[in-house]
């Protein structure tokens, strides 16, 4: 098992704003995951917004600056893999390592930057990680299988990948390392899930988009892509839609009574983060993993396995 | 004076003779009909140029005009005019009446990079299709579009907020600005499960980056630069 864990050397967890809000039970309850199969992390302190989808697109340095203090922060730490939770921070670090290292004059106009904020330059070598991929490959599916205390057995879920955990793959390296998903049809999640004893239903929403970054700008588009998402899980027969984004999971529980007016009740469904449900299944209790601050109430379907 | 795209003048003069020798053979009909000149008038050619020196444009060079990008696009089928690979041909051909004709669906792009992961030639085009709308933002071309409001409020609130921001500062500088967002009835409903988790209090009160006066400085002084592709 320790060959998995030389996959990223030292790991360290960039936590983005979101995990420091409403994503908060997904922060808590990844770590009580990572620390019970024994692949810590530490974590990265004062980091700033990465940028996420939107600033690369108003200015185009500070879309590269704000990423790169961040990953510089983490090579201060001595890591060799920056985790991160959120898919789009996921991205937007990502974003930054493939353009310093690709376009020197960009990297070095970045590093002097980053030495005026009092930061060490950055060498363009952390490596990037998504928490799913780490757990995934760090841990590896007998060791999950080992842990389960409370197996899901018979709760059918629909794994919701979403956009930025697999795509582009110019930036993320999807499909060109065994560490990394396929990333038309990921399946680290499925098998992580089935893992913990879930049945994961067939769901070819898995990487479909639900206009996160339009979630304001153009409401009713993202709407109308949350639905079809649900519509597809609940064609499938899934009880809960676990998800591995922050941004997708907050855009579809908040729009959850816009959706459910507009295009059915029968869609409502309950969301969770995958490490709610490894951590669950692990054998925490539903406050522990704040199970209970879903807005969407995953325990009505949850609390069978108590 | 604007030109519709399919009717710019391609073909300039046609000299038509009425008897026509070549290589010894007398033809006539359409053969004897001569194109003198191939142009195409009405574009600018330096948008090319201006969006390949760009970090976020500097591939556009390398489209084959395919329509991967098009045929799998989450936006195009919610609004037929949005087409990546066409935007690439009309930015190369400088067509920038055609691209301010279509400003309406320009902006909406939803980022998620479908495009960009499945080109064969490698073109990022989720970058290219911002750098083609920025190139219209800054020649001052087109009005100021939803998503651009919002990304810069985005920016607005990282940087007045210790750079980060919380679902909550950057909801009520959206719904300053006019944007929907959650109705009184969604927040008292979402406060009720924040308050048992006790989220609240991280919400309310978001951490800042310890210097971040100094961070911002060094930013704002950044946001000046142009990026240019050497």
């Amino acid at each position: 098992m320790s060959e998995r864990k030389e996959v990223y050397g030292k790991a360290v967890l960039y936590p983005g704003c979101s995990l420091d809000g409403l994503g908060k039970s997904y922060e808590v309850s990844l770590k009580l995951v990572v620390e019970d199969l024994g692949i810590p992390y530490q974590r990265v302190e004062d980091y700033n917004c990465c940028g996420a989808l939107e600033v690369k697109n108003v200015n185009t340095m500070v879309g590269l600056l704000l990423p790169a203090r961040n990953l510089s922060l983490a090579q201060s730490m001595g890591a060799n893999t920056v985790i991160s939770a959120c898919p789009g921070c996921h991205y937007s670090l990502s974003r930054a390592n493939h353009y310093v290292n690709k376009y020197q004059n960009v990297g070095q106009r970045v590093n002097e930057h980053l030495k005026k904020m009092e930061e060490e330059p950055y060498e363009g070598k952390v490596g990037t990680a998504h928490a799913v991929e780490y757990v995934y490959n760090a841990a590896g599916v007998e060791e999950v299988k080992k842990r389960v205390k409370r197996p899901l057995t018979g709760l059918k879920v629909a794994p919701y990948y979403g956009c930025l955990y697999s795509r582009p793959k110019q930036f993320l390296g999807t499909g060109y390392s065994p560490f990394k998903d396929d990333p038309e049809r990921p399946n680290f999640m499925d098998e992580l899930l089935r893992a913990a004893g879930a049945e994961v239903v067939p769901f070819e929403a898995k990487t479909m988009c639900c206009g996160g970054p339009h979630v304001y700008s153009d409401a009713e588009v993202s709407v109308h892509l949350e639905a079809r998402i649900l519509k597809e899980a609940k064609r499938n027969g899934a009880e809960v839609l676990v998800t591995d984004c922050p941004l997708g999971h907050v855009a579809i529980e908040t729009n959850m009574d816009k959706i459910a007016r507009k295009y059915g009740e029968e869609l409502r469904m309950p969301l969770a983060y995958f490490s709610q449900l490894l951590a669950f299944a692990f054998g925490h209790s539903p406050d522990e993993v704040l199970l209970t601050a879903n807005l969407t109430g995953p325990m009505s379907i949850l609390r069978r396995y108590i | 004076m604007p030109i519709p795209e399919l009717e710019k003048p391609i073909i300039k003069d046609v000299i038509s003779k009425e008897k026509a020798i070549i290589d010894g053979v007398e033809v006539d009909g359409t053969w004897n009909s001569f194109i003198v000149e191939r142009t195409q008038t009405g574009y600018d050619e330096s948008m090319w140029d201006e969006i390949s020196s760009t970090l976020e444009g500097v591939t556009i060079s390398a489209c084959w005009q395919c329509g991967t990008c098009t045929s799998g696009c989450t936006m195009r089928e919610y609004d037929p005019n949005f087409s990546p690979r066409r935007f690439i041909d009309l930015a190369r051909k400088g067509d920038r009446q055609s691209l301010v004709e279509i400003q309406d669906s320009l902006w909406r792009c939803v980022s998620c990079q479908k495009c960009t992961h499945r080109c064969p030639k490698g073109v990022m085009v989720e970058e290219v299709v911002h750098a083609i709308h920025n190139n219209l933002l800054k020649h001052g071309l087109v009005r100021e579009d939803p998503s651009t409001k919002f990304d810069e409020l985005f920016l607005e609130t990282v940087m007045n907020n210790g750079g980060r921001i919380t679902e909550l500062t950057l909801g009520a500088a959206s719904a300053k600005a006019g944007f929907v967002t959650l109705s009184v009835k969604d927040l008292i409903k979402m406060g009720g499960a924040l308050l048992k988790s006790g989220l609240v209090k991280d919400l309310i009160k978001p951490s800042r980056v310890r210097k971040w006066s100094k961070v911002r400085k060094v930013l704002e002084e950044a946001m000046k630069e142009e990026v240019i592709i050497q």
